[in-house]
């Protein structure tokens, strides 16, 4: 490793640098309690994986780089270079990392360990380790907001095929999926496919909601990849459409990252104020269920159990949402043990579903959730995190679970007293 | 002999007060004036209110509910370390100034019974805890994980402490006299008194003030300033 490489490494570290970081750096005491928080160490039992141990590999730049004591001394921290064999065991603990935070949970410092690892992201991208697949998932949607004339006919065309659908499921030929309204209430964005924007419309169409879709879907590859200025400019898309249109709110689809990097990074990113609220799409549908102006029969009679994903449940701060419209729609709800902020991550999060080389691994690590699952005895276990949905449909078929994953937007719609629902359940 | 208790017990005692109060000033200097993270690193749920957040933090700091439950042992033992170094800690408080009321109450004998008793009962938790942590660093996950610090650091804890029982279990000299000792280290005119000089706990006084100096030395500049780091760090969980 040459001087110069080391320098634009320790120059990334020094340019993320900030108080939390300083400290969690400074005061780990290498307790491993978090050895039994992380789903992923837990179920393989390897090293890498320990939360302290992918912090400490950052630990050790540091100290050899910022501390006097650790230049001096470096062997006393086992401090050292940021050469090849540190960075190919970060790639691996720090991409591996679904970002779930519960490691946070059970430290007694409350060390965040998926924010150092963020640091992380940003050293192996300058040290061209950045994961290739993420990165060129971010690059495409910047690509898709800076030549947005070459894509816009497309979208529209397709969000004409969803409206068709709408109408034949709504039995209501005016029905709509209104885009580009000016003054509306709610900016909904959604992922890409019908499958988040239908059953939204549907429900959005019911409420009587002054409403208008997003050109552009919510998911972040940039946050995935861990360049907080490509994230920035991937959430900027939907954002500035907001501030065009005036909408009073933005409205996130059933999405576990991209609530949070609405609700809590972009103000951050971008140091303005939102002059919008932001919330979650079941925030906003239970909501609508309590006031009546949304109604569903208790139409589930098998037991069904709710995921809670960890960008929306521990790190996002919903808990009791989703359970309130699971309940209004099933007469049997069983919550996983433990569950709300202690609930084990499913192993999807944090982008690992993108990366295909990793996913005999992903689908190992969610032991615990398929224990948890198992134990329920759900029928229906339920989850609006899409990356929870897909990890979850993995652990099924390889298990045999015999459960059936579902969106809550899904099963609200089924619940829901829709002419076409038939029709629309088969065609799906 | 004389020599030796000259180094430690006293030039020594002023270099590790003086590296102490620099070094931890520093390190709380460095945090201060590094910017916070823009980014809102808290979890929930979390309570709305700031008094909330700070009974929070004070519960997860001294109390560490959440550690509790994950690993019991391991707290158990943590929790046994800490509450009986803090009750060391307050039992040193009597080279100050002895404490008012307690001695009147109990009686020079009585006062020196209960010292004996509780002074023995906190270091005996504090070497049981760290003879379980260093048995706990030699073996899996724990091994692999720690580096040369954390064995120094529990190197260090167990001389101070074993030093420390060994005053406290074979030595027959009281408060009092290690109280002269202190006092006139705090009046910058140091005497070691005879009673300690030529008691058969001269040296061990010596060698627990070594290691009670090299970990005040080092203290700043290793994982221990987590002994203040950790209300900040758990005050930020709640934002």
């Amino acid at each position: 490793m040459d001087s110069q490489q080391i320098t634009t490494l320790t120059g990334v570290l020094d340019k993320k640098m900030n108080r939390q970081l300083k400290q969690y750096l400074d005061i780990c005491a290498r307790c491993a309690i978090c050895k039994d928080a992380c789903h992923q160490y837990v179920a393989t039992g390897d090293f890498t994986y320990l939360p302290a141990r992918r912090a400490e590999l950052i630990r050790q730049i540091y100290k050899k780089y910022f501390t006097k004591t650790g230049e001096f001394v470096p062997a006393l921290y086992e401090a050292r270079d940021p050469d090849e064999n540190l960075l190919d065991e970060l790639y691996e603990s720090t991409y591996a990392c679904t970002g779930c935070r519960r490691c946070m949970y059970y430290c007694p410092f409350s060390i965040d360990t998926a924010w150092i690892l963020s640091v992380a992201k940003a050293i192996l991208i300058a040290a061209g380790r950045g994961n290739e697949m993420l990165g060129q998932l971010a690059d495409a949607a910047i690509f898709k907001s800076d030549n947005f004339d070459m894509f816009r006919d497309v979208i529209v065309s397709g969000f004409k095929d969803i409206e068709a659908e709408l109408k034949e499921l709504t039995g209501d030929p005016s029905a709509e999926i209104p885009v580009d309204k000016k003054g509306a209430d709610i900016l909904y964005v959604a992922l890409a496919g019908a499958h988040s924007i239908l059953p939204a419309a549907a429900i959005f169409h019911e409420a009587g909601t002054s409403w208008t879709l997003s050109m552009f879907e919510s998911a972040n590859y940039g946050f995935f990849f861990g360049d907080a200025e490509k994230a920035r400019k991937i959430a900027d898309r939907f954002m500035d459409e907001a501030v065009r249109l005036g909408v009073k709110e933005v409205v996130i689809t059933e999405c576990g990252h991209a609530y949070r990097v609405a609700n809590i990074f972009h103000e951050a990113w971008t140091g303005k104020k939102h002059p919008f609220k932001v919330r979650h799409i079941l925030e906003v549908i239970d909501e609508y269920i309590k006031d009546g102006r949304l109604k569903v029969s208790r139409c589930i009679d098998v037991p069904v159990s709710y995921h809670d994903p960890c960008q929306v449940g521990r790190n996002g701060g919903i808990f009791e949402q989703p359970r309130d419209i699971v309940r209004a729609l099933a007469t049997d709800f069983r919550d996983m043990t433990p569950n709300r902020e202690q609930q084990w991550c499913c192993g999807g999060g944090g982008g690992i579903v993108a990366i295909s080389e990793m996913d005999a691994f992903r689908l190992k690590s969610g032991k615990k959730k398929v224990e948890q699952i198992r134990a329920t005895g759900a029928k229906i276990v339920a989850s609006p995190c899409e990356n929870c949905r897909l990890q979850m449909e993995g652990l099924n078929e390889t298990e045999d679970l015999g459960v059936r994953i579902a969106a809550i937007m899904d099963l609200v719609i089924e619940c829901m007293d829709l002419p076409g629902r038939k029709q629309a359940a088969e065609g799906a | 002999m004389d020599t030796y208790l000259q180094i430690t017990t006293v030039v020594g005692v002023y270099v590790a007060g003086v590296v102490f109060v620099a070094g931890m000033g520093w390190r709380i200097y460095q945090w201060a004036t590094t910017p916070k993270s823009p980014v809102r690193l808290g979890m929930f749920p979390k309570p709305k209110t700031r008094g909330g957040r700070i009974i929070k933090m004070l519960k997860d700091t001294l109390i560490a509910p959440h550690s509790a439950r994950i690993e019991p042992r391991m707290w158990l033992f943590a929790m046994m370390f800490h509450v009986a170094a803090l009750a060391a800690f307050v039992g040193h408080l009597r080279l100050i100034q002895e404490y008012p009321i307690l001695p009147e109450l109990l009686g020079a004998e009585g006062m020196n019974a209960f010292a004996g008793w509780a002074g023995g009962i906190a270091g005996t938790l504090m070497m049981v805890a760290v003879l379980y942590w260093i048995a706990r660093r030699t073996f899996g996950p724990f091994k692999q994980l720690s580096v040369p610090e954390d064995y120094l650091l529990l190197a260090l804890l167990l001389g101070v402490i074993i030093m420390g029982n060994h005053m406290r279990f074979i030595g027959h000299v009281h408060a009092a006299d290690y109280r002269e000792w202190f006092q006139s280290l705090l009046a910058f005119k140091p005497v070691i008194p005879d009673s300690i000089r030529f008691s058969n706990v001269g040296w061990s006084l010596g060698t627990h003030m070594l290691f009670v100096n090299a970990l005040l030395i080092y203290f700043p500049f290793s994982k221990l300033v987590h002994t203040i780091g950790s209300f900040s760090a758990n005050l930020v969980r709640s934002e």
